[in-house]
């Protein structure tokens, strides 16, 4: 209240933070200005506040100086406001009059709100005595403690959605998987080997998807997806969209009698990556879980013109169901994870490479699938201009990736699934197949790549330090002809090659932004999720309950997606697990299912 | 002359802030009293908002007390900053 705002005793407590604040501002005039402020009883600074000793010295400061209001200036809340909280806490402060402000993003060298030391100084004058301000008139937030459900949603169920689910079922949450496709995997399942190791991908990812279908702690909602989210921590309530399969379930045996009689084939641009075909009623690959079939109503022969349904003749256990009509179920959950995944650039705009006009032109992920034994060409690899096995071949580096046209961040897996293929088809595919890979620089940064990239060079695959400013198409060949400058060798090479893989960037995965305008999530400069912190709090969000894993957060490997999965799962049971939580209040009261009372 | 303490939450893509913007500054000539206004961008400072619990904007908090979620009337704020007053 204003009129007892007077009686605050406020501490402020400016923190060195080694050099990182005190080689950018001067700490001694920061600490007289400070002390001019009305309402500062009391006054100090730390070498690190963060520290133990430095969060020592503010305990006992609270104690000696009976302060009820402390204020630090450091760094960034998100970094640790919490850290400081806590430490007030036990020294009898409520959480709520303990501020972290920031000051040191104007001093620390390589932000890029850095200034120089006079502006730095004004700046954090004007920060502190704003807080001071804020603090002196600042009421606690009044909270209350609401229980918590015990289901969790999570959504996308590749490797990372089907690692959180698989933890948090064997912990005891109820578990709702939704994936936007007719089948759980993800990439992973398409992606024929993974590296460092050379695995068979479905062979590893298999047993997790299978236990997944049989966990009774996890509903999979396959072909769904969510429209709607409202409520807090604990408590969301969540509206599922079920897209009409026109197969019922629980007949579907995945037989794929219905498919074999099926007349309309389509191509198949997302199990097949344009490569192959499926038909109009498919079931995506062998392994898929669930096997059930599904019908693709934009291309089905009856959907379109009335006539058919030589699968409903064909099926032996009638799941036909041509009257199935999208739905919408409304879920509980106490907390929400986000492994949305990611998608391949389509290379289309960078027309100085020729995809889409030069058909021997192609991308990573379709020469994942053309490798692998159960994709469309069984593991042959043939041009697909004239169906030869190519004498040569060129893998052009960072595509839509470290490209100020498009986009500025290294996709982060690139440079290892060349690796990758390079090696699959030296060993495996076609060893007289030249190989040339054309790069920036390659980064093996993982552990045991290194050793990766070294056998690579080994298997006397080619590497040229350089990208080709353009690809052109020999008329008769369908070759394809490019010069490329390697700075190693110093000169200009004129490369002929019979096939060009583009080795392209990794994308937030199609419907990030309406999934986060749905969760009220942020996304970052790039389109992926927002972690709250890149260091300290990486699978977290603006949004208390809501967490994020995998490429969904930014590109990364198939290891680091486990690992933020595991800790996603483990910051909800975290938040769940003592089946009742401490919110604000007004949070409670407008967005709970207390709001209309 | 009595101190409120006014954050306006907001975010640079919302459509309904700039008018709680020009309401606060509006009040602070109409009001007898020294009305401080910080604005709070949630993009920056997530961390505030969500020690409010606050989940979309505009909000505003008038010493240390979430009062508004959405856009508010004028007279709604007004009224809540009076209260405050004589609190």
């Amino acid at each position: 209240m204003p009129s007892d705002s007077k009686d605050k005793r406020i501490g402020v407590f400016i923190c060195h933070c080694g050099k990182n604040i005190a080689g950018g501002v001067d700490i001694e005039a920061l600490l007289r200005s400070t002390r001019e402020i009305p309402g500062v009883k009391f006054i100090a600074e730390n070498r690190y506040s963060c520290s133990e000793d430095g969060q020592i010295d503010i305990q006992n400061a609270i104690q000696d100086q009976e302060l009820d209001r402390v204020i630090i200036a450091a760094c960034a809340p998100s970094l640790h406001l919490m850290t400081f909280q806590r430490c007030g806490e036990s020294a009898g402060i409520e959480p709520s009059f303990v501020d972290l402000i920031d000051i040191r993003k104007w001093t620390v060298h390589g932000n890029p709100e850095k200034v120089d030391p006079d502006e730095a100084l004004e700046r954090s004058k004007k920060l502190i005595k704003q807080a001071v301000k804020r603090m002196s008139l600042k009421r606690v937030i009044p909270q209350v403690v609401v229980k918590t459900e015990t289901s969790v949603l999570v959504i996308g169920g590749g490797v990372a959605g089907l690692e959180a689910a698989l933890d948090l079922a064997d912990k005891g949450y109820e578990v709702n998987l939704v994936e936007r496709l007719p089948t759980i995997g993800g990439k992973m399942a398409l992606i024929y080997k993974v590296f460092p190791t050379n695995d068979c991908a479905p062979c590893i990812l298999a047993p997790k998807t299978a236990y997944a279908n049989i966990h009774p702690g996890i509903n999979l909602l396959t072909y769904s997806e969510v429209t709607a989210v409202e409520g807090y921590i604990g408590n969301f309530s969540v509206k599922v969209t079920r897209k009409p399969r026109y197969i019922n379930e629980d007949s579907c045996t995945g037989c794929g009698l219905c498919v074999e009689k099926c007349p309309q084939k389509v191509i198949d641009s997302v199990y097949s990556a344009g490569i192959g075909e499926r038909k109009a009623i498919y079931i995506p690959y062998d392994q898929a879980i669930p096997k059930k079939a599904v019908i693709d109503d934009e291309n089905c022969l009856y959907m379109k013109t009335g006539a058919c349904r030589l699968c409903e003749d064909e099926c032996p256990t009638d799941a036909i169901d041509f009257d199935q009509e999208s739905r919408t179920i409304e879920l509980k959950a106490g907390a929400i994870i986000v492994a949305t995944g990611f998608d391949e650039y389509n290379p289309t705009e960078k027309t100085e490479y020729g995809y889409d006009r030069y058909n021997n032109v192609i991308t990573q992920y379709q020469l994942a699938r053309i490798l692998d034994i159960d994709g469309p060409t069984k593991g042959k690899l043939l041009r697909p201009s004239d169906g030869k096995e190519p004498q040569n071949i060129a893998m052009i580096q960072c595509v839509g990736s470290r490209d100020e046209n498009t986009n500025e961040y290294c996709s982060s897996i690139c440079c290892m699934y060349a690796l990758k293929h390079a090696q699959i088809i030296r060993e495996m595919v076609l060893p007289d197949t030249e190989i040339y890979i054309c790069y920036i620089d390659m980064r093996t940064a993982g552990k045991n790549f290194e050793a990766y990239y070294r056998r690579t060079r080994e298997l006397g695959i080619n590497f040229i330090r350089g990208r080709p400013g353009e690809i052109i198409e020999e008329t008769d060949t369908k070759n394809l002809i490019m010069k490329v400058e390697d700075p190693d060798l110093g000169r200009l090479l004129n490369l002929e090659v019979e096939m060009v893989v583009l080795s392209c960037a990794t994308l937030p995965s199609e419907g990030t932004e309406q999934l986060s305008g749905i969760l009220g999530t942020a996304l970052d400069e790039n389109g992926f999720y927002q972690e709250v912190h890149p260091k300290l709090r990486p699978v977290e969000t603006n949004v208390r309950g809501i967490y994020i894993c995998g490429a969904a957060q930014g590109p990364k490997d198939i290891p680091d997606s486990i690992v933020q999965a595991k800790a996603a799962a483990s910051c909800v049971d975290g938040e769940l697990r003592k089946g009742e939580i401490k919110l604000p209040e007004f949070m409670v009261k407008t967005t709970g299912p207390d709001k209309d009372r | 002359m009595e101190e409120v303490y006014v954050e306006d939450f907001m975010s640079p893509g919302c459509v309904g802030c700039p008018a709680v913007k020009a309401m606060l500054e509006e009040l602070s000539d109409e009001l007898e009293c020294e009305l401080i206004i910080e604005e709070v961008d949630i993009t920056v400072d997530a961390t505030r908002a969500a020690q409010y619990g606050i989940m979309s904007v505009p909000a505003v908090a008038i010493n240390g007390i979430l009062k508004f979620v959405g856009l508010p009337d004028r007279k709604e704020l007004k009224d809540a900053i009076i209260e405050e007053l004589e609190g």
